[in-house]
């Protein structure tokens, strides 16, 4: 090779590996310097987080009945940047959606490249769609896995179940409460689109798995909610209250076994429902409890040891006047036990209960039934209640807050207090939530009974037990609520409706019954409230008149759902009662007369 | 001038070329592995898709029938069937009910005894 030849080589070579120095220089520029800008670029351009929703957790009654569970529905979005056609698009979503065209257009014409078009579609019609958009090749249309809400039972419990809102986050009820549990933990996906839209799934990024919501187990029974559903519907119509409530408990344990309200609504036509039907009457209302609050004065009194069951106490012959006002009874009582002062019901019994242990005490021992603070029932929106200090109190103050006045109760704080009695003087925290598990059935968290604290003695709870007894027999104001073959402990109550402007509303008055059954060893505390019942007659609004006999029929059917065993020698005693002793028998005849005139035949 | 060309003729080293073929070789089955395995990927990919589509479309539809039983089968459907006459139940009276455990009996005969409820015993028949 001559050296003109060897020099035209050398150019050649040094042209070539030049010429290639650049292409490798560019390509570590474009690949090392430039790597995270251009990765970027090409993530926002091509790389789409796709989240992958978790399943909301069911709720399920204390026998695992479903209460609110889950059905797969899809959401219908648009990307109007990978839109083939957006005018054959928008006929058919017009067509299959029922969605306006000019709706659709603006929408698909804003050019965003996330655009939801329709939710809650269902999996049916979404597959329809899905392939009549494959069949006209149409593309930029996607559909999102989702899931809706369903109650199955309609209105049964809605007030403690609630419902959840557009992004499925609970606001009401227990599916607020137990939002942390039942939401779930969303999952998520980096995937790489093609030209078509499709996905490339070689080029899947990062994952993870959703966690699914778990599962909430109530301590309702839908057998008994079920028992109580019916008879305060039957109640409604029968007396159209304003409100009513009817709670069922376990005094041992604090669970809720049936909780229900009126006026209600169904949840699945929550968007149909008005304020005042989606209220949880059983913890955000407050009333004045009337009568029922008595069991508090003689329970401070007894468990003070001021006085005994038996102490006689002098009733003023029906009309006291104490501090400037008159206190009246709603019958002449002379000289009355504590026993009696709860079994007939007397004001001015209880009044005289209260001023034993004087403001102070009495007032401690109200606080320590539970009263003026929230029980701490898994459900939100509960409130305090109102108690004044005794420094408040007006000179007549303690003699009216023993019959129920001038304090503000839920019906939860009522059943709760009852709920200390029935279980031997200890306050147990109401409960709703049985326990939480995952889908296979592990054990996430079980709620165990809490109690606060001893509020009286055992030995004084069986006394007011034993006095409650009285309340519904013969003797007492709540015969009507009797159950045949049982014991029941109870008391009736009657106030008279506040008026939110102040004072007493005539004639309006909130009648209840509070008791349990059996009342030697307690399986439920139950609480009847009717505010503003229209009774035949005026004279007949009491709570043992009303309240009283809707207790009777829950109790029964609550104790045969329960295969509570009837004490059979109570029932085979009555005929010999009535042999042997023809006046209470008499009395006991005329309570199904008043009954009948009661019901006024309309009654199952 | 045979001489010649016999002298300038270039040999063969047969080791060197068996190596580069078996390089060349190796290198081309290395592309096509390569491109096949690619397509491959992507074959499966597809195929993974189609999969989770497919379990997709399955847990929807266990979902829905999860959702229509639970429907069908919520105490408020039943109890409505039960008053159309749909279900025939028969509620067990309280003398068809035997029980094994002997009642408690009251020791004081003095105690308050409850009334019975005639209305409420009426209607538990």
């Amino acid at each position: 090779m001559n050296p003109s030849s060897r020099t035209r080589c050398v150019l050649v070579c040094a042209a070539f590996i030049g010429l290639f120095s650049i292409f490798s220089f560019r390509l570590i520029y474009l690949q090392a310097i430039k790597h995270d800008e251009y990765a970027g670029l090409a993530a926002e351009t091509h790389v789409y987080k796709q989240v992958i929703h978790a399943e909301r957790g069911i709720i399920l009654d204390a026998n695992k009945e479903v209460l609110a569970h889950n059905v797969p529905v899809e959401t219908v979005v648009a990307d109007a940047t990978l839109l083939s056609d957006v005018h054959a698009t928008v006929n058919l979503l017009n067509a299959e959606l029922e969605i306006p065209s000019q709706e659709l257009t603006e929408k698909l014409s804003s050019g965003r490249r996330y655009i939801v078009i329709k939710r809650e579609l269902p999996a049916a019609r979404a597959n329809a769609l899905r392939e009549k958009l494959h069949a006209g090749k149409l593309r930029g249309i996607y559909f999102e896995h989702d899931a809706t809400r369903i109650y199955p039972n309609g209105s049964m419990l809605c007030h403690v179940i609630g419902f959840t809102d557009f992004d499925h986050h609970g606001i009401q009820g227990v599916e607020a409460s137990m939002e942390e549990y039942l939401h779930g933990q969303d999952g998520f996906r980096f995937i790489e689109h093609n030209r078509a839209g499709q996905e490339i799934v070689p080029y899947r990024g990062q994952e993870r798995d959703p966690r699914d919501g778990y599962q909430v187990h109530l301590t309702v029974d839908l057998g008994l909610q079920s028992i109580v559903e019916d008879e305060i519907d039957a109640a409604m119509k029968e007396y159209s209250p304003q409100k009513a409530t009817i709670i069922l408990m376990r005094p041992q344990t604090g669970e809720i076994l049936a909780i229900a309200n009126r006026p209600n609504f169904d949840l699945n036509l929550r968007s149909e429902a008005k304020p005042e039907q989606m209220k949880n009457r059983a913890i955000i209302d407050m009333m004045e409890p009337g009568s029922t609050f008595k069991i508090v004065a003689a329970a401070s009194a007894l468990n003070e040891r001021k006085l005994r069951l038996d102490s006689q106490l002098f009733c003023e012959n029906g009309l006291w006047n104490y501090g400037g006002s008159p206190l009246h009874d709603h019958r002449a009582f002379g000289y009355l036990s504590v026993r009696d002062i709860l079994i007939k019901s007397s004001n001015i019994g209880a009044a005289k209960l209260a001023l034993s242990i004087g403001d102070q005490k009495f007032y401690e021992y109200i606080r320590r039934f539970g009263f003026g603070e929230r029980t701490g029932i898994e459900l939100p929106g509960e409130i305090n209640g109102v108690i004044r200090p005794p420094q408040t109190w007006s000179k007549i103050s303690i003699t009216r807050i023993p019959m129920g006045h001038e304090v503000g109760v839920t019906p939860l704080q009522m059943t709760t207090a009852m709920a200390t009695i029935a279980n031997g003087g200890k306050l147990v925290t109401p409960r709703i939530v049985k326990s939480v598990t995952a889908s296979d059935g592990k054990i996430i968290s079980a709620v165990s009974p809490v109690v606060l604290r001893q509020v009286i003695s055992p030995e004084t709870a069986k006394q007011i037990g034993e006095a409650l007894r009285g309340v519904v027999s013969d003797q007492g104001t709540a015969a009507a609520a009797a159950v045949p073959g049982f014991t029941i402990a109870g008391k009736t109550g009657t106030a008279q409706k506040v008026n939110p402007h102040g004072g007493y509303d005539h004639g309006k008055y909130v009648v209840s019954f509070l008791g349990y059954l059996p009342a030697d060893h307690p399986e439920f505390v139950g609480l009847v409230v009717l505010d503003d019942a229209h009774t035949s007659k005026p004279e007949l609004n009491y709570g043992g008149l009303v309240a009283g006999p809707i207790f009777s029929h829950v109790a029964e059917k609550a104790a045969r759902y329960l295969d509570l065993e009837p004490h059979e020698e109570i029932r085979k005693a009555i005929p010999v009662q009535r042999v042997e002793k023809p006046k209470p028998a008499e009395r006991v005849r005329k309570v199904p007369a008043e009954r009948i005139a009661l019901t006024d035949g309309s009654r199952r | 001038m045979n001489r010649s060309r016999r002298r300038n003729c270039n040999t063969v080293n047969a080791a060197s070329l068996a190596r580069w073929i078996v390089m060349t070789v190796f290198l081309a089955l290395a592309g096509l592995a390569y491109v096949y395995l690619t397509l491959q990927l992507y074959h499966l990919g597809e195929r993974r898709k189609a999969v989770e589509n497919e379990l997709a479309l399955l847990r929807t539809q266990n979902d829905v029938a999860a959702g229509q039983i639970a429907a069908l089968t919520s105490r408020t459907t039943l109890q409505r069937r039960l008053k159309e006459g749909y279900l025939k139940m028969i509620p067990v009276s309280e003398s068809k009910i035997v029980r094994l455990t002997v009642p408690a009996r009251p020791t004081d005969e003095e105690a308050i005894q409850p009334v019975v409820n005639p209305l409420a015993q009426h209607e538990s028949k």
